[in-house]
Formats: structure tokens, C-alpha cells, sequence
């Protein structure tokens, strides 16, 4: 019997780890939920399993996907991003069915997800970090605790909470009054979403670059990385494009980064691929954020440059075999860009365009072109997940080159029926601040004008639409 | 026996012209379109004949001015240059003719000096022979355009309307020719242009001929119309007299009111032995097979009333205006009083308004005046915005007559003599900002307009910019071909449309099946491409106006007395001139409605403070309609 390995998430990602599955020569099993019948993923895997009518709660449901895993005969869990991906119960329900996770351990799931823990590794470790306070206290004495240390080190400050992350789970406090009004509510709003009302302090960096560092490490100790992405240009927390490698890094403080990046997993014993992520200040000052404990969307931006599989590298990982490079091995070339081209119209706050059917779906090939999909003509968007429709990664040997390439490859890439970033990104590739590579986390909010654009229609479509118009009035209304 | 091409200028053209021995031929093709097809020839058509008309070897192919640069952007959704450039692409050798009125250029009221000088630069970029009329015959109004057009060394051909009566004397055409060669010099081609094909043969070779006595040297090009079924007669006396240059154009689309068939034309002069130089007949007789399937397509421009109309001798509408003014007297409802206003009431007013010629716009004051007269039943007592500006000599002096007192008594009330000596003469009409001009283009369309927009949007500022939307919108729609483009009853399930892009792409279009959801929205299916697509459209507003009672004329004027301004007839709001809150006393102009081309000034009955402003510009309007409210005095 073949080998049998699961993966615990849908979409474009639960094809792209299908994929690394089925060139391993091992059979993919999807598993889905009702909204998700239609979708690609299920189609490719080699079976699949239905886990119930969602939406996301079988998704999240450990106990569910445990007993898939174990129905299909599967001997190994690979759980994607988002969903249970960084979820340590999952991690531990694996180990305690004699499943494997591709992932870290469970412990160090938990312990670099508790940000406070991970904070705390880190700082033993050496590791360059924002100031920041200890899980505040309960109560009244937490907001005392709060002022103090707005006192040391001054506003802007980020609260946190302890249990977010990807964005979610952080405010901006800009002063006192804000500390005082949104204290409660933050502690309030972490309950509810994370179960856990811990919330923590730290120092905003205004404006910085979001730089991370890809690592990947085996059972045995050894522990690379596949250098640093820019993931800077994102909206309300959320990426959008990602870089590799990052932009206007000196090769010192590239290195030194990375070499930080491989100490910190280190530190944190640290199995499998996940990325260190790191602020960088104005003033090329940079700073420990987290961990990610997961494969990342934008993965594939480092694939490109390092030449690496690191799905392919995690599955091997996972299953105990060694890391056949190191460190000396690998060699970055090239930059890659990937453009998340979502289902969202970016000029009514990015709102998502889920229930939409695509009526036309024409992507782009050719040479240092790589895409990560999973919609198809005559698909209709779930609205229960996110927008996220396909990865757009382009590969060249110089910048210029690369954004020329995406430049491109948007002009040729037809997807009708919902809106899509695709217009957005046009502007943006056609931006001079985006084509010389200045952007920080600020960008698109000083960048407005990337948001007036033409919902772009192709010349035989507007045709069409002049002809379905005199079909329906019965004469060229523009004519009589 | 010398072909004229591009590739002469103006001073070879004209050389070879007066050593010609025989004739040329302008095929009036925009001509035909607007005498026989409503304007709606379309640049798809066109361009089908293009190689062929190439061939033919036709002096000129007169193929933009008159109202065809409105039309193309109003009802063809075609940019006039774009059309040129196209043409001039398949055609690089026949010279590309326009028509001019002057200081109206391609409208119906002066332009100030920089905007006609503006335009003609930029359509001279394309355009080799300027036709330039005035409908007064008055040849000031026509200098600016003479001027830019020589700047430019393209060739000026300057006309004299003709007409017939007691006054249309070939005294006073030499003397008109003799004061436009005052102007030009004789370096020009000089045009009779015989717009309602008036006057018989005989009349048209004596004035021919009387021309060629007084200038022996001056090119003479006979412009007709075949209104009355003899321009071919017309023409062969034109030419036996002298002209060396006729109009006609191809018998597959010949109609009634336009040019004759130019094969005719050729076939008819030769047993005279004279000769069309440069003409291949093979390419003429080929132009007119590649054309033929064509024309059933643009039946619903053809003329509601088939036939020749030897009446025209009569009431001396041109050729370019019988389409337009039979589809408003279909559309109006009046098509049975047509023998009234066309025989009795048209010659009258005619005569009462001066006898001078009745062409663009004079002939549309001359139709709405006639019309006015007969269908509200009271003469002169509802006139236009455009009438009351002749009478006070805006377009140019009478030439022959001032029309009787009683009719300016009639117009501008006792007061009239006054009113005449303060305001009566031609209007200096101030030079435009262009530049600011620019910028509300600008901020109208979303991008830095070109050139050729801005000239485009400088004739016709409102259906400029519902063009460039229509462009945005529903992209470069002239390569459709007539078959879609103007198809009438929808099209069949399964049907297949071809058609090649602007950027040479070919597309296939299948018709699908339409369904009426239950919110009533009509959803079409079509194959693009074999892609399938819908297109949604919304229910059609079922007129909640048409439920309300129509107010009556009386009715619509009552309410004009308490300051409910109301649209007094069917047409276009051109200007709002007033905004909310603004004091307007008794007399104030509030809005300009335009209707058949004329434009009337709204005057408020009372004092007060504008209350509420209902109307947009550019909107349609059914009498009754809101305009603006006004409120007593704030």
C-alpha cells in the first residue's frame, strides 16, 4: 500500500502541498467541507474526505481531521497555513495517534506561539528585540502596568494580543487616552477570538520594513536558512506582495539578519521550516517580531531564488530524513515577486467578492512565471473563506527584470466574474517607488493614488456588452 | 488626361485642373449619407468601399464636415479623426474633401475666432479641400477658415449658395465671386453650391457660364443635389459650360435627395466627348458591388416618403435637411400637414424672412419657423432663440431684403426698432480659454485629453463627452459592421457574430439565451470568444411620468407665471444658466433648451430666489418636465 499523507487545509495551498505529495510519490488526501465541493483541490488529491457542512468550524476541528487521517490510512498530517496550522493541540493530537505533523513539535508550537514565551527565548538567546511588557496583569493592575511602561518608552505603542497573530489580535495606541479606552476592549476582543485574554505591550516602530527570514531545520540539529523576503507592502496587517530577497539590505546586515534568524530557531529547538520574522527600522535597526511555525504563503518567492522544494524538504524532514544542504549549498539568485491576487475589490476597503462566479479565468505563463491557484472557469467563490484566489510569482535575474515580467504577466491575466487586486497591482507594478524598491509597511496608505485605476475590461468585452445591449433593446439605442 | 493625388500640392492641383480637358468627380459620399441615410453611413461601410473608391480615381472623396462630425460622435460613436486616419490608411492617394459652414464650422452657431482656428489646424492635418459656405453668402464669415486653410496649403474652396428667385441673378453671383476672390485670390476652386438642386439645367449652365466670363481662369465645381430627379442635367449643363469639377457618388446607395449616380454621370457627358479624368469605371462599378449587401441595413435611415420630390423647386429645403425634417415630422406627428408646411408655408416665410438661401442653419430656421407657424397655428408666435438672432442680423446682413416690420413687431414686440438698434449686428463672438477649456475636459473624461479630443469636445462639449464615455465604455464599436451595429428586433438564438478589433484581433461573438430573473432583470448569455459571459441589465423603468397626466402648453405657461419652470417642448437642456439660492428677477434667462437643432432661452415670468434645480445638462426632456422651481424673493 502506498504511503498516505493528509493535508489538513483547502485551497491554493492544500494544492500546492497535494503536488509536492504526489512528486514524492505519495498519495494526497483532501479533506473538505460542503461549501468547498467545488473545489480544485479536492479534485487533484488522490481521495478525499468530507468532514462536514463547515464552514471552517470541520476545518478547525482537530478531532475531525485526526479522524480522517487516521480513516484514509494516513501516516503523516501536513496542515498548511491558517486553520490549525499553528494550533499546538493539533501538533500534540498527532503525536499522541502516532501521526506525524509536518511541522515542528507541539512544544515548540506552543512555546513560540505564547508570544510572551517566545519573547522570552529570544531574549535569553540575545536576540535583538522591540521593548515590550510581559503578559499584562488582570485587572486595574495591568493598566497600571501598561502606563509605566508607556512612561519608559513613549507612544506609539502596539497592545498585542498574546495569542494573535497574522495580523489580527493588534491596536495601535497612540497616547493615554487610547491606553485607557481600548485596554478593556482588547482584552475583551482577545477572548474572543483567540479564548485567551492575554494581552501584552510593545513599542511601535513607526514605519518599518516587515523583513523575515526563511529557516528550515532537521531532527538531527542541522538548521539553515533560504535568506529573507520583504513583506512589507501589506493593508490593514495583511500582505499583499512579497519580495525575495529583501530590498536595500546591505550584505552584512543581510547576513547578520539571517545569521540571527538560524540562532533564534536555534534557540527555540526548532524542527521543520518557519520563518523568523524581523521590523527594520529607518535607521537599519531590526528587531525580533516572532516565529511563524508553519509553511507561509509566500513561500514561493523564496522556492524561486533558492531553487529549494520546501514543502518537499518538510514532508523529508517530517518522515526523519536528514537535510541533504547546508548552509554552503544554498545559493540565492535572482529576485522573485509574488502578487496575492485575491477576489476583493481594493477600492471599497479590499471587501471580498466571495459568492462570485468566474466566468472567465486566462493566467499567464511562460518563462520565471510560477502560479498557485486553485479557481477555474465556472467557479464559484466560496464566501465562507478567504479571497485569496491565486499566487502570482515571477522570477528574474535583476529587479528590473522581475517587475517588468509581473508587469506582464498582469496585462495578460483575465479573471472576470469577481473583481480582483489584478487592476490594483497594475498600478502598483507601475509605481516608481515600487519599481525602486521604496516601500515600508507604510506604503500603501502614503500610495493613495494606486487606488484609481479602471475596472479594466478587454476591447471584445466592451463589444460584447454593446452588442447584448442592442440584442436587448432591440436596437443601438447610441445609434437612433 | 492627369489623375490629382496627395501627392500634388495646391498649386499642382490647381495647374492641372485649369489644363484639364474634360471633368473630375467628387464622389459626396458624407453628402449621400446626410440627404439619404439620416448621416448613418457608417466608417465600417466606408471603409469596405475604401480600396475600391481608391481605384476609382475620383478628384475627392468628400467624407467629413457638415453634420457628419456631430453625427459621428452623436449617433455613430465614431472619432471623426480616428475615421480619417483609418481612411486615409486604405486610400493614401484621393484627396479627402470637407464641408465647412464657415464661422458655424461643423455646427449650427458661431465659434469664436481661436476655436475655429484650432479646428480647422487639426482637421487640416487630414483634409485636402475645404468646401466653406455661409448661408447668407456673407463672405466675412467665411475669412478665419480661408485663412487657416491656406496657412496650412490645403485647398480652398470657397461657395456661393445658390437659389432661384427674383434676386438670384448671375449679376449678383459674380459679384458674390468677385468679392470672395478678394478675399482668397484665384488660387481657389470655386464651389456653386446648388444645395436643394434648385433651378433647371439651362439656369445652372448660364451661371456657369456667366462665372467663366468674368473669371476665364477660376476652377468651378458644381455641387448638387438629384432632390428633384435632374441633377444629372444639371450637372451635364455645369460641365458643358465650364465647371471642372462635379458631384456624384455610388449607385448602389444613391437615394433621393442626395448626389446622383456618378456611373451616370460619365455615361451621360461621354456622348458630349467629355471625359472624367483619372476615373477607372471598373473600380466605380466595383465599389458599388462591394457596397450593395450593405444597404439593406440602413433601411430605417432611408426617407419615411420614397420618391423624387420635384416640389423641392418650391419650398427649396436642401437635400442634407429632408431626412431629418421628414423623421421629425413622423416623429412629431405632423408628417399629414407636411403638403401644408412644405408648399405653402415654407415658400412663404421664405419670402418674408429675405429669400436668401436656405441651408445650414438657415434652413433649419426657415423648416422650425414654417413648422411653428403651422402646428401652433399662430405665425411668428412662438419663435425660436435662433430666429430672433437672425432678425437682429447676428449671422449677417440680409442680402437682398430686411423682413417686414410687422414680423419683427411680431417677434420682439413693440419695443422691436430700440431693441434692434441696441442689439442688432453681427456678434463678436470672445475667444475662448482654451487652455481652462482643456482642463474641464480634462476633469471631465479622467485623463489629459489629446488634441483631437479637445477640438472634438470644443464643437459639441456635452455629446463630446458622452462619446468619450461610450468609447471608455464600449471601446472602439466602428468595427462592428452595420449588420450589428444598427440591427433592429435583437438577434437570433445561436447567431454568430464576427467581427476584427481595432487592434486587428478577430473575435466571434454567439448569441445565447436571455432570461427575465425574478427582480426583473433581464440576463443575456453570449459566447465571447468561447468564453461564456452574462450581461445583467436592469429592469426597463416602466415611464412613471408617462402614468402622470400631460400637461398642456397652457398649462406647462400657468405654471411659468408662479415659478415652476417647465421644459415647454420636447428636446435638450443645453445650459442651466441659474443655481439654487440665486436671486432672479422677472426676465432673467434660467435655462437654454435646444430642439431640432435650435436652441430657446427659458425667461422667468416672476421675481424671486431659485428654490430648486430639477434639470441636468445634457438631459432629455418631455414637455412638462421640472427645470427649476423658484421661490418667492429670499
Amino acid at each position: 500500500m502506498s504511503t498516505k499523507i493528509l493535508v489538513a487545509n483547502r485551497g491554493e495551498i492544500a494544492i500546492r502541498i497535494i503536488r509536492a505529495i504526489q512528486e514524492l510519490n505519495y498519495e494526497a488526501v483532501a479533506i473538505y467541507e460542503s461549501p468547498d465541493h467545488e473545489s480544485r483541490h479536492i479534485r487533484i488529491a488522490n481521495e478525499a474526505v468530507w468532514i462536514g457542512d463547515g464552514p471552517c468550524k470541520d476545518y478547525l476541528s482537530i478531532e475531525k481531521v485526526i479522524r480522517a487521517a487516521k480513516r484514509s490510512g494516513a501516516i503523516a498530517i501536513h496542515p498548511g497555513y491558517g486553520f490549525l496550522a499553528e494550533n499546538p493541540l493539533l501538533a500534540k493530537a498527532c503525536e499522541d495517534a502516532g501521526l506525524i505533523f509536518i511541522g515542528p513539535n507541539s512544544d515548540v508550537i506552543a512555546k513560540l506561539g505564547n508570544k510572551v514565551t517566545a519573547r522570552k527565548i529570544m531574549a535569553e538567546a540575545g536576540i535583538p528585540m522591540v521593548p515590550g511588557t510581559e503578559n499584562l496583569s488582570a485587572g486595574d493592575e495591568g493598566l497600571r502596568e501598561a502606563a509605566a511602561f508607556a512612561r519608559q518608552y513613549g507612544y506609539p505603542l502596539m497592545l498585542k494580543a498574546t495569542a494573535g497573530g497574522g495580523g489580527r489580535g493588534i491596536r495601535r495606541i497612540n497616547n493615554e487616552k487610547e491606553l485607557q479606552e481600548q485596554y478593556q476592549i482588547a482584552r475583551k476582543e482577545a477572548l474572543a477570538a483567540f479564548n485567551d485574554d492575554s494581552v501584552y505591550l510593545e513599542k511601535l516602530v513607526v514605519n518599518p520594513k516587515h523583513v523575515e527570514v526563511q529557516i528550515i531545520a532537521d531532527n538531527n540539529g542541522k538548521t539553515v536558512h533560504l535568506g529573507t523576503r520583504d513583506c512589507s507592502i501589506q493593508r490593514r496587517n495583511q500582505k499583499l506582495v512579497e519580495i525575495a530577497p529583501a530590498f536595500h539590505l546591505s550584505p552584512q546586515l543581510e547576513e547578520e539578519i539571517c545569521q540571527t534568524a538560524v540562532k533564534a530557531a536555534k534557540a527555540a529547538n526548532y524542527t521543520n521550516a518557519g520563518t523568523v520574522e524581523f521590523l527594520l527600522d529607518s535607521s537599519q535597526n531590526y528587531y525580533f517580531m516572532e516565529i511563524n511555525t508553519r509553511l507561509q504563503v509566500e513561500h514561493t518567492v523564496t522556492e524561486m531564488i533558492a531553487g529549494i522544494d520546501i514543502v518537499r524538504t518538510q514532508i523529508k524532514v517530517a518522515l526523519g530524513r536528514e537535510l541533504l544542504f547546508g548552509q554552503k549549498d544554498i545559493s540565492l539568485r535572482g529576485h522573485a515577486i509574488e502578487m496575492r491576487i485575491n477576489a476583493e475589490d481594493p477600492k471599497n476597503n479590499f471587501m471580498p467578492e466571495g459568492g462570485k462566479t468566474i466566468s472567465v479565468y486566462q493566467s499567464p505563463g511562460g518563462y520565471g512565471v510560477r502560479l498557485d491557484g486553485f479557481c477555474y472557469q465556472g467557479f464559484t467563490i466560496p464566501e465562507e473563506y478567504d479571497s485569496l484566489l491565486v499566487k502570482l510569482t515571477v522570477f528574474g535575474w535583476t529587479w528590473n527584470e522581475t517587475v517588468d515580467r509581473l508587469r506582464r504577466c498582469l496585462t495578460n491575466f483575465v479573471i472576470t466574474g469577481p473583481k480582483t487586486t489584478i487592476p490594483f497591482y497594475m498600478n502598483l507594478v507601475k509605481d516608481k517607488d515600487f519599481q525602486n524598491g521604496n516601500f515600508d509597511t507604510s506604503y500603501l496608505d502614503t500610495h493613495q493614488h494606486l487606488f484609481e485605476y479602471e475596472e479594466y475590461t478587454s476591447e471584445v468585452n466592451k463589444l460584447a456588452r454593446l452588442i447584448a445591449e442592442i440584442h436587448h433593446k432591440g436596437r443601438n439605442t447610441y445609434a437612433s | 488626361m492627369t489623375r490629382i493625388t496627395t501627392a500634388m500640392n495646391t498649386a499642382e492641383v490647381l495647374k492641372t485642373l485649369r489644363r484639364a480637358d474634360g471633368y473630375y468627380i467628387t464622389n459626396t459620399t458624407r453628402d449621400m449619407s446626410q440627404s439619404d441615410y439620416k448621416n448613418r453611413i457608417l466608417l465600417h461601410t466606408d471603409l469596405l468601399a475604401a480600396p475600391a473608391r481608391e481605384a476609382a480615381g475620383y478628384f475627392s472623396l468628400e467624407i467629413t464636415g457638415g453634420a457628419s462630425v456631430h453625427v459621428d460622435i452623436l449617433r455613430k460613436q465614431v472619432d471623426p479623426f480616428l475615421k480619417l486616419q483609418l481612411l486615409r490608411e486604405k486610400m493614401p492617394n484621393t484627396l479627402f474633401q470637407t464641408l465647412c459652414r464657415g464661422v458655424n464650422l461643423f455646427g449650427y452657431r458661431p465659434y469664436p475666432q481661436n476655436v475655429i482656428r484650432l479646428t480647422v489646424r487639426e482637421f487640416a492635418k487630414y483634409v485636402d479641400v475645404w468646401r466653406t459656405f455661409d448661408f447668407m453668402n456673407h463672405v466675412p464669415n467665411m475669412t478665419a477658415v480661408f485663412e487657416e486653410v491656406a496657412k496650412a496649403d490645403r485647398i480652398n474652396e470657397p461657395c456661393i449658395c445658390f437659389s432661384t428667385g427674383p434676386e438670384h441673378t448671375n449679376a449678383f453671383y459674380v459679384g458674390k465671386v468677385r468679392e470672395i476672390i478678394a478675399v482668397t485670390g484665384e488660387e481657389i476652386i470655386l464651389c456653386i453650391k446648388n444645395h436643394g438642386g434648385l433651378g433647371t439645367p439651362k439656369r445652372i449652365g448660364d451661371l456657369v457660364d456667366a462665372i467663366k466670363q468674368a473669371f476665364p481662369d477660376l476652377v468651378v465645381h458644381y455641387h448638387g443635389h438629384n432632390t428633384d430627379g435632374n441633377d444629372i442635367g444639371r450637372v451635364t449643363a455645369a460641365v458643358l459650360n465650364g465647371a471642372a469639377i462635379v458631384d456624384a457618388s455610388d449607385h448602389a446607395f444613391t437615394g433621393f435627395y442626395g448626389p446622383p449616380p456618378s456611373l451616370t454621370v460619365i455615361q451621360t457627358l461621354k456622348d458630349y466627348d467629355r471625359a472624367a479624368i483619372g476615373i477607372n469605371e471598373e473600380a466605380i462599378i466595383e465599389t458599388s458591388d462591394v457596397m450593395r449587401d450593405q444597404r439593406p441595413y440602413y433601411a430605417a435611415f432611408e426617407s419615411q416618403i420614397k420618391g423624387f420630390m420635384p416640389t423641392v423647386q418650391i419650398h427649396k429645403l436642401p437635400g442634407g435637411a429632408m431626412g431629418s425634417s421628414l423623421e421629425q415630422a413622423d416623429k412629431g406627428g405632423f408628417l399629414k400637414q407636411m403638403p401644408d408646411i412644405l408648399h405653402k408655408e415654407l415658400p412663404k416665410v421664405q419670402a418674408e424672412l429675405g429669400n436668401w438661401w436656405s441651408v445650414t442653419p438657415g434652413s433649419q430656421i426657415l423648416w422650425t419657423t414654417a413648422v411653428s407657424n403651422v402646428v401652433d397655428g399662430e405665425r411668428y408666435g412662438n419663435p425660436s432663440g435662433d430666429l430672433k438672432n437672425l432678425l437682429l442680423g447676428k449671422y449677417g446682413p440680409f442680402p437682398f431684403y430686411q423682413p417686414a416690420d410687422w414680423i419683427y413687431e411680431k417677434v420682439f414686440g413693440e419695443d422691436w426698432k430700440e431693441l434692434l438698434a441696441r442689439e442688432g449686428g453681427l456678434d463678436r463672438v470672445e475667444d475662448m480659454d482654451i487652455e481652462k477649456e482643456r482642463a474641464t475636459l480634462q476633469e471631465l473624461i479622467g485623463q489629459d485629453p489629446t488634441e483631437q479630443q479637445l477640438v472634438t469636445y470644443l464643437q459639441h462639449p456635452n455629446d463630446a463627452v458622452e462619446f468619450f464615455k461610450f468609447e471608455a465604455k464600449f471601446g472602439r464599436s466602428y468595427v462592428l459592421p452595420p449588420a450589428i451595429f444598427l440591427r433592429q428586433g435583437g438577434f437570433a438564438l445561436g447567431e454568430i457574430l464576427k467581427f476584427r478589433d481595432h487592434s486587428g484581433k478577430e473575435h466571434l461573438v454567439e448569441v445565447g439565451p436571455s432570461q427575465t430573473d425574478k427582480k426583473g432583470e433581464k440576463n443575456i448569455f453570449m459566447n465571447v470568444d468561447h468564453n461564456q459571459r452574462l450581461f445583467v441589465f436592469e429592469p426597463e423603468v416602466q415611464a412613471g411620468n408617462a402614468a402622470v397626466a400631460k400637461l398642456s402648453k397652457e398649462e406647462i405657461s400657468v405654471l411659468a407665471l408662479s415659478g415652476d419652470i417647465r421644459a415647454p417642448f420636447k428636446g435638450n437642456i443645453c445650459e442651466i444658466s441659474v443655481k439654487e439660492g440665486q436671486k432672479i428677477e422677472k426676465g432673467d434667462r434660467i435655462a437654454i433648451l435646444e430642439a431640432m437643432k435650435m436652441q430657446t432661452p427659458l425667461i422667468s415670468e416672476v421675481n424671486g430666489t431659485v428654490a430648486a434645480v430639477f434639470g441636468k445638462v445634457g438631459q432629455a426632456l418631455q414637455p412638462g418636465d421640472k427645470i427649476v422651481k423658484i421661490g418667492p424673493a429670499a
